[in-house]
């Protein structure tokens, strides 16, 4: 076991993957930095550091600086993959998919189902989303409900740095376009990380990190650590909150959700997305349709508003879902009458 | 201002709609402390204490013990702390509302007579529908309930667009506060690198000791779910030591217990046997029946039928019939009446893998024998599958045990309450007897056990039964007039 940041989890695992696999390619607006500066490559740039080295590593066949053209980093790594390369881009910010939806939705996710299925396409397209750094509403949002509502691609979340290994791992080694969603605060979060180089975590396959009776509480991301803040209060006062990370929402570990809600009964879910056609609704969803006759009170989410993230630093934290929000709302279903 | 706090009949369960007072542990006047059982309070189905949850006066009983049955909701009596005044009480109690306006209220208007000769009247009037006037954000619906109901609407904190009282607020608002107990944290279950398996198999397997990597996963994506965990438990007996060898010396081993917590429905069995037993003056009414022709007809029944109704099923047609012929034996025991039936649910006693249950043939006395015998077979695939639902096992004037299958040749039973009575049967055995003629022959016999509750039914009546019982047993053919 290693302990690491988020980000040097990430880069780890590619620097790991593409010394196994020559056909791994990383793309991306400034992924070397510095290219075509007095400086020379990886002078400067790089802004998230998960590609910090690759470049002298690995050499310009195969990290390569793109124009500022998203559509067109997609539109290569979707034509890279379909030739037989692995390729890891990455978008600098999720709220950039705008420009490159079309590569993303009707080409990366349409590919194997139009080639009747003769064909794969196993591309990685990494992206910072995630509010809290001040950075206004076309640098903050959260995407993954667009994102998770279109098949034939694959979403996945990690929340912790051995959770980015084991699923970066995982999604590099994929046929299937996979949407790689990396939390902008969580970047400097360290944890420990187990050293197998072949360490891979399943999609589909939730974890628990919180373990009680009473109440189920499904999060990802930032708001992950809210929620495990608040179920350790709770504990303290005899309460039980199974809180669940479900690491990938397409495909969703709907059991692990149906399972936990069976016995608790109550249902909270917290997401950083706007409330509307949710992530949050989407689970309440589910639980009401197929679990409801364990329910003790309606399920409830914790979303922020129906409105874009604010810029101003009181509005941003007032927009997310805060730990006394969350606890209020716990402790509301637990009083149901 | 002193602190004054209503003591309101609990709602123990769904079907609790009035529970009785069997006795004040603590004394008009008294001070109690928290944790300290203040009464007893009675259900048509428990006796509970009731636990302080804080420290106060018992300032005022309004019902005193013994008394009629009061609605859920009902002032009982008055929690003060040590600074009020008989003034205080008095107005408080006046102006008391119960919070539970659905039972309590209702009730309240046809008790408030008897209760105003005694006491102080408990004041627990229909809420008086009231006009509204308020600023807030409130649906019409939502208000329209509110004022028929007399609901105060400040308190209310609108979970509408805007903080909109919604209908579900008001609603919301007119039930009482529910005890919320906490089943607490559970120990996180290490995830395993190389095994997958659902958070709550995780939890399911810790919980028996069982090593995940050795189990195979049928779930999701290959997953170990609860299920296959589940399926992998062997019940928890410790593994018992080997017999010495021939002409070894004797070694005591450990013979330390497994311990097995009771679950939820053993507790309750456990409850209600002891309380039936206990609380219940039993005696045992014993016979013999012939069956020999019974066991002939059913063969040669059934096949004209085409069913595969068992000698059980003929006895709950039996039961039903000489039931309804005895209504005086076909009966529930209250607290302090008897309910006879005209038509009779038969309870039938079924092992399951959560322990024993109940449930019940409704109107066996009008079924016929097929029909008995596809609905006992429907009620115990769904017992031992777990699935019986309140309503399968709910109320019943009559129960049967019948221990035959495994070789018992007679035993007694306890009655399940609010039932008066339950037949305990044993297996046939062939008994030697005496002819018409004096002489030996051999016949089939069937020993049946009536338990009785003598607090309802006396011996003649049940002896009655018993004796038409054995009638309808012995002469098969009249179980299908």
């Amino acid at each position: 076991m290693a302990r690491m940041m988020y980000r040097e989890a990430v880069l780890s695992t590619i620097a790991e993957e593409m010394e196994r696999d020559e056909n791994v390619v990383v793309l991306g607006e400034d992924v070397v930095g510095g290219n075509g500066t007095a400086g020379g490559p990886e002078a400067i740039g790089g802004i998230w550091s998960t590609s910090t080295g690759l470049y002298g590593k690995f050499g310009a066949d195969r990290v390569i600086d793109t124009p500022i053209s998203e559509s067109a980093i997609m539109g290569a790594a979707a034509g890279l993959a379909l030739t037989g390369k692995r390729p890891v881009a990455e978008l600098m910010f999720a709220d950039f998919i705008g420009v490159s939806l079309d590569q993303i939705w009707n080409q990366l996710a349409k590919f194997r189902y139009m080639f009747g299925g003769k064909t794969k396409c196993p591309a990685v397209i990494r992206m910072a989303w995630g509010a809290g750094y001040n950075a206004a509403a076309q640098h903050s949002q959260a995407v993954h409900h667009i994102l998770t509502g279109m098949p034939g691609l694959k979403v996945v979340m990690p929340s912790t740095p051995a959770d980015v290994k084991g699923l970066l791992r995982t999604a590099i080694r994929d046929d299937d376009p996979v949407i790689f969603l990396e939390h902008k605060a969580l970047y400097g979060v360290k944890g420990e990380v187990p050293d197998d180089k072949d360490f891979m975590i399943p999609f589909g396959h939730a974890r628990l990190t919180r373990a009680g009776n009473d109440v189920t509480i499904v999060s990802t991301g930032l708001l992950l650590g809210f929620c495990e803040a608040v179920a350790d209060k709770l504990a303290a006062e005899g309460i039980g909150c199974d809180v669940i990370d479900p690491r990938t929402t397409s495909p969703l570990d709907e059991e692990a959700i149906l399972d936990s809600v069976e016995v608790t009964g109550r249902l909270v879910v917290v997401d950083e997305t706007n409330p509307r056609c949710s992530l949050a609704g989407d689970i309440c969803a589910l639980v009401a349709e197929k679990a409801f006759a364990s329910l003790k009170a309606p399920p409830l989410s914790v979303t922020p508003p129906h409105t874009p993230v604010p810029f101003a630093r009181e509005l941003e934290t007032a927009y997310l879902p805060s730990i006394p929000k969350i606890e209020a709302a716990v402790r509301k279903v637990l009083s149901y009458r | 201002m002193a602190d004054i706090r209503p003591f309101c009949m609990p709602k123990w369960g769904i079907e609790m709609t009035e529970g009785t007072i069997a006795e004040w542990m603590v004394k008009e006047g008294q001070t109690f402390s928290r944790g300290q059982v203040i009464c007893l309070i009675e259900t048509d189905k428990i006796t509970n204490e009731v636990e302080a949850e804080y420290d106060a006066v018992l300032k005022r009983v309004l019902v005193p013990a013994s008394d009629q049955p009061q609605p859920v909701g009902a002032l009982l009596g008055v929690f003060t702390d040590a600074a009020a005044t008989d003034a205080e009480v008095d107005a408080f109690i006046a102006a008391f509302k119960p919070a539970e306006t659905g039972v309590a209220a209702k009730a309240a208007s046809a008790d408030a007579a008897p209760a105003a000769a005694a006491e102080p009247a408990p004041a627990a009037a229909a809420p008086e529908p009231k006009k509204i006037v308020t600023n807030r954000a409130i649906s019409p619906e939502a208000l329209k309930l509110a004022e028929a109901n007399g609901v105060d609407i400040e308190p209310i904190a609108g979970s509408g667009r805007g903080g909109r009282i919604t209908y579900q607020d008001v609603v919301q608002a007119m039930r009482p506060e529910r005890a919320f107990e906490p089943q607490g944290p559970a120990d996180l279950p290490t995830e395993t690198r190389a095994v997958f398996a659902s958070p709550l198999a995780a939890r399911v397997a810790a919980q028996y000791g069982i090593d995940l990597s050795t189990l195979k996963g049928t779930g999701p994506r290959g997953r170990i779910s609860k299920a296959d965990v589940l399926g992998a438990v062997k019940p928890a007996v410790p593994e018992a030591a080997p017999a010495p060898a021939f002409g070894a010396p004797f070694v005591a081993v450990a013979n330390t217990p497994a311990v097995q917590p009771f679950d939820k429905v053993r507790k309750v069995v456990a409850r209600r046997l002891t309380e039936a037993k206990q609380t219940i003056p039993h005696f045992y009414l014993r016979v013999s029946a012939r069956v020999d022709e019974l066991v002939a007809l059913r063969k040669t029944a059934n096949v004209v039928m085409g069913t595969k109704a068992s000698i059980n099923d003929y006895l709950v047609k039996a039961v039903g019939m000489a039931l309804v012929r005895h209504p005086n034996v076909n009966v529930q025991v209250a607290a302090d009446a008897v309910h006879s039936f005209p038509h009779a649910d038969v309870a039938i006693a079924v092992a399951s893998p959560k322990g024993l249950v109940t449930p019940i043939v409704r109107q066996a006395d009008r079924m016929h024998i097929a029909q008995i015998a596809a609905t006992t077979r429907a009620l115990i695939d769904k017992a031992q599958a777990g699935r019986l639902s309140f309503e399968d096992m709910d109320g019943g004037t009559f129960s049967i045990s019948n221990l035959g299958m495994f070789g018992i040749e007679e035993f007694d039973a306890i009655i399940n309450p609010p039932q008066g009575a339950i037949l305990a049967v044993g297996g046939i055995n062939r008994v030697a007897v005496e002819t018409a003629d004096g002489d030996i022959a051999f016949e089939s016999q069937i020993k049946l056990s009536l338990s009785v509750d003598h607090r309802a039914i006396d011996g003649a009546a049940g002896a009655g039964f018993l004796q038409t019982l054995k009638a309808l047993i012995e002469a098969p053919e009249s179980l299908f007039s």
